[in-house]
């Protein structure tokens, strides 16, 4: 017993020893070349990829590690120090600049509202578009709650199947901010990540959700996602899709009406880069960039670029 | 080598302790019994009330445990008292295996296959119209899970009984069923309880599996097609929000600590089963 209990320890005092000799070795060696690591939003997870691939094209000694979290992650890991750059697709709250957060406004994208594209009443709802009470209604006061309800055709009794997001979001933080109410207050089952709420309402023939247009639309398409329809809001409120409410057949159009303000905000936002304090060394060099020269690489990503005159008030700060 | 044991066992005090101290907070301006009983979870709003979610962690828990503990006792026997050495020695590291896979991966599994399959025909035979997103996924993933770990234990339980006992009983002509079922079930009681109160502590805890299917909706679930949230889901899903609002970071520190002391108290409770069944045999 004694015997074993002994080469336990020594066992784990050489995996303690190992591991923090490969610990040092590695962080030496990635502190030589420069690492950035940057985690957050599912909005903005694409384009900083984009970004951090182009970036690593010019200056091949950095290297960037992007993962995505929601902007809830984002937030936390930047203020815990954790990442150099937290991605934060959301309004910065007061009390995250109380505790040091920085943070500069980098693109803009916007969230959309998706349902199945076999939704028994797909027709309506794609010539009359949703007003945003009726969004209020499905999302919030939960008073409307067939599809028959939604398009004013009563005998369609099939139920709505509201879908949310689970973890800390940007994108149910700006649709809720829409409708008027925090994520808090919107109704449906909670799914996991940007992915898994268009995976929901994909296979689900009376679901609804939202997702950021990142992953409503395909990267390489521009198309809307097989399956899955972009809901029309009907701005104007007069019971139809007018002309130039009608932008939502490929990504290029929406990313268009965003920057024309023809589609509302919120549900469009800007996204924010975030860290604690200022941003220093190789991540100021990464961020001065992506708002100059990375600026390029905005809209075929199918991001909306900034006006340059907030650009250099975002360049200013960064300075400051 | 002491020092190393009492390093370890400080770890868990220690983290005992800063969530103590973070939670300190909201219990200076929430009563506990606000918090436990109430259901009403607006952080905006200042409001946290646990309710929904302990319910939640029961329900799933409690569903997961009434699936898996009987087949997984069942498995055990079989393997223990029955299986040639041979099929044995396949079974049990397959066993091993199964709970050591990744929960994420058994998370994905039960989106794909669990969910839908709720959804289209389980509804349907019961009579109801649900997401899919329902305790009882929750619950059937997390009784996936807890098996591999109460067939482990209760295994090596069975098989630690001595075998004058079963001797014994068939000299006095038991059969082998009967033997099993009088006289090594009720030797190796205790140890049983143990792996199935193990098995309640992982599902108790478990988080990413659970929270990918079980719908996460705060609301008290009625039936078993009704979506939860469970505790562990709350502090994923909602970890990110913590630097917002001071008192949201102290709910969830709070939420974690409950989690810890029921967690740890399940475990001191199988451990002291176990060491009681070992000195029985040891020592009498």
């Amino acid at each position: 017993m004694c015997e074993v209990k002994k080469r336990l320890v020594v066992l784990a005092a050489v995996v303690i020893i190992a591991s923090i000799v490969a610990y040092n070795y590695f962080s030496t060696a990635a502190d030589a070349e420069g690492t950035i690591r940057v985690s957050g939003a599912f909005a903005l997870y694409p384009m900083m990829v984009k970004w951090a691939e182009e970036y690593q094209k010019l200056d091949p000694k950095v290297k960037i590690e992007v993962s995505a979290g929601g902007a809830g992650k984002g937030m936390t890991d930047a203020l815990a120090g954790l990442v150099d750059i937290g991605m934060v697709s959301r309004d910065i709250y007061p009390e995250e600049v109380e505790k040091g957060a920085f943070y500069v406004t980098v693109t803009k994208d916007a969230v959309v509202a998706t349902i199945n594209s076999e939704n028994p009443v797909l027709n309506d709802v794609l010539t009359k578009g949703l007003t945003k009470r009726v969004f209020y209604n499905i999302f919030i006061a939960g008073n409307v709650t067939t599809w028959g309800q939604v398009v004013g055709k009563p005998d369609v009794t099939d139920e709505i199947r509201v879908y949310t997001r689970s973890d800390a979001c940007g994108a149910a933080d700006n649709w809720a901010k829409y409708l008027g109410k925090k994520q808090e207050d919107l109704r449906g089952v909670g799914v996991y990540a940007d992915p898994g709420l268009v995976e929901a309402v994909k296979r689900d023939r009376l679901g609804i959700g939202y997702n950021n247009i990142g992953y409503a639309y395909d990267m390489k398409t521009n198309q809307q996602i097989e399956g899955i329809a972009v809901v029309p809001i009907d701005v104007s409120q007069n019971g139809r899709i007018d002309p130039d409410e009608d932008f939502y057949r490929s990504r290029d159009q929406i990313v268009q009406a965003i920057r024309h303000g023809l589609y509302p905000t919120p549900p469009a936002r800007v996204e924010n880069l975030v860290t604690k304090g200022k941003f220093t060394g190789i991540a100021k060099e990464f961020v001065k960039w992506i708002l100059t020269d990375g600026q390029r690489f905005v809209e075929e990503s199918g991001y909306v670029s900034l006006p340059a005159e907030v650009i250099n008030e975002q360049l200013a700060k960064l300075e400051s | 080598m002491l020092s190393a044991t009492i390093l370890s066992s400080l770890v868990v005090i220690a983290v005992a302790l800063v969530l103590l101290q973070k939670s300190t907070l909201i219990l200076s301006t929430h009563s506990l019994s606000e918090l436990l009983l109430s259901s009403s979870w607006h952080p905006w709003k200042n409001e946290f009330g646990y309710y929904a979610f302990i319910v939640g962690t029961l329900w799933v828990t409690g569903l997961a445990m009434a699936i898996s503990t009987v087949p997984s006792l069942l498995m055990s026997i079989y393997l223990a008292e029955y299986a040639p050495s041979k099929l044995r020695g396949i079974i049990k590291p397959m066993v091993d295996l199964l709970a050591g896979i990744p929960s994420v991966i058994y998370g994905l599994w039960a989106l794909l296959l669990i969910v839908p399959l709720i959804r289209d025909q389980v509804a349907a035979l019961a009579g109801v119209t649900t997401t899919g997103y329902t305790v009882l996924a929750g619950g059937i993933v997390l009784a996936v899970m807890v098996t591999p770990i109460t067939i482990s234990v209760s295994e090596e339980v069975i098989r630690a009984v001595p075998r004058p006992v079963r001797e014994a009983s068939m000299a006095l002509g038991a059969t082998r069923w009967q033997t099993v079922k009088h006289a090594v079930m009720r030797a190796a009681f205790p140890g049983i309880a143990a792996a199935v109160i193990l098995g309640f502590g992982r599902a108790f805890g478990e988080t990413m599996a659970v929270l990918m299917v079980v719908g996460n909706v705060p609301k008290v679930p009625v039936s078993v097609f009704d979506p939860a949230y469970p505790i562990p889901a709350l502090i994923a899903n909602n970890y990110g929000e913590m630097m917002s609002i001071p008192s949201y970071d102290s709910a969830l520190m709070l939420a974690a600590l409950l989690l810890l002391l029921v967690v740890l108290l399940f475990s001191i409770l199988a451990a002291a089963l176990l060491v009681g069944i070992k000195r029985r045999y040891v020592v009498g």
